[in-house]
């Protein structure tokens, strides 16, 4: 009886996605973006001891067991010579892969939920790791503000990859080309010590942005 | 105890490099980049044992919440490589790829290149922080082949030279810049 409550559950939960027409392709693309943006956020989550952070982190964990039955459905689907078969099953291993490491970072950020003291340790230990989470404050009137990620080319003029952004009190994750930043904004960026601090001054009006770029 | 800690950074580390490799393996189905992804598994491996033996010797001496976060944190990267090797370990079976596969990780947000090194190129006899890819153009060099040795997380002190094939990723708007670096401009 329980299992069979069970599994109607699961139905329900996978029901709107059954139909949806994301291509393998699409789905693949996105599982492995979210797979680092997911291992990002846990990491940003320890280090700031956030717990929004942490919530898009589980958020994401339950999209992407959704993803994984999707794409194994479709799979199941186009496999109709033995070739194909062992093709696809190769594809889904990258997938389930993308899905272990949503796990694993969703067991990561219970480290927030257990009584236990993480200041001492934690922040301190990943401030030393080769990319590092960082935050930073965009200032109202620096170069930064009213301009996307896309037309600074952000990451690659400065090697700082923003995945998250806090406007006023509502979070964005892993955002895109066509994120405009704003003023006031709170960015959690991933990043080398350098590249945070060639892009600090200019989110502090300290600076301007074209003496970055030429 | 300070051991325990810098052990649970290079885990760290290691975990991130062996996941931009692994998929830079399957990009570009090469089997050497593969193999490197099983020994630096080894190597997680290694460090993790270390790090619960010494949680464990010192149990006495330790704060409780500490040794239960670094438990935690470790296993936690330690699955990170695991799925690392899971993707690897696709490329080292003898079946082909899926052509999605392919096309998938170039729409990814990040992007993987290989790119030679010409002669008289910008990137000839620097070394990668003279280069300063990573801070200008936000390429991040995971591993570089030089005839048949391999370079697997070069540190910044690594030179470049002509006929070096780079393996980097980074913001695809970055590729460009990386071409007019690895050729030489007229």
């Amino acid at each position: 009886m329980k299992n069979r409550e069970k599994k109607k559950e699961l139905e329900e939960d996978h029901a709107e996605i059954s139909y949806e027409d994301t291509s393998v392709r699409e789905l693949l693309t996105l599982m492995k973006d979210n797979s680092e943006l997911i291992a990002d956020l846990a990491y940003a989550s320890m280090v700031f001891e956030n717990e929004e952070l942490a919530d898009e982190v589980r958020h994401l964990e339950s999209q992407m067991d959704k993803m994984m039955y999707q794409i194994r459905l479709k799979s199941m689907l186009g496999a109709r010579t033995i070739n194909a078969a062992e093709q696809l099953s190769g594809l889904l291993q990258v997938a389930s892969a993308a899905e272990q490491i949503s796990d694993a970072a969703e067991d990561m950020v219970k480290l927030l939920d257990a009584q236990v003291d993480l200041k001492p340790i934690l922040p301190h230990l990943l401030k030393k790791a080769d990319e590092k989470v960082f935050t930073l404050n965009v200032e109202e009137g620096s170069d930064l503000v009213g301009k996307t990620l896309g037309e600074l080319r952000l990451e690659s003029v400065t090697g700082v990859r923003v995945i998250a952004i806090r406007h006023k009190k509502k979070w964005f994750y892993g955002p895109d080309g066509e994120t405009k930043l704003k003023g006031k904004d709170l960015l959690i960026v991933r990043a080398h010590e350098e590249g945070y601090e060639k892009l600090w001054p200019v989110a502090h009006k300290q600076k301007r942005w074209k003496e970055l770029v030429g | 105890m300070k051991a325990v800690e810098e052990e649970l950074l290079e885990m760290k580390d290691t975990s991130e490099l062996m996941l931009d490799l692994a998929y830079s393996s399957l990009l570009y189905h090469n089997q050497d980049i593969a193999e490197e992804v099983f020994n630096l598994e080894q190597k997680v491996n290694e460090l993790q044992d270390s790090i619960s033996t010494k949680i464990l010797e010192n149990n006495e001496d330790m704060d409780p919440d500490k040794s239960f976060i670094l438990f935690k944190m470790a296993d936690s990267i330690e699955r990170f490589a695991d799925a690392a090797l899971d993707i690897a370990d696709v490329v080292l079976r003898d079946i082909e790829l899926h052509p999605v596969i392919k096309e998938s990780l170039k729409d990814s947000d990040e992007f993987m290149v290989r790119k030679e090194i010409l002669k008289g190129a910008f990137l000839d006899g620097k070394t990668l922080e003279e280069s300063e890819m990573t801070t200008k153009i936000g390429m991040k060099v995971i591993a570089i082949r030089r005839g048949d040795n391999w370079s697997y997380g070069p540190d910044k002190e690594v030179k470049l030279k002509a006929g070096d094939i780079i393996f980097a990723r980074g913001p695809r708007e970055s590729e460009e810049q990386l071409n007019k670096w690895t050729r030489v401009n007229l």
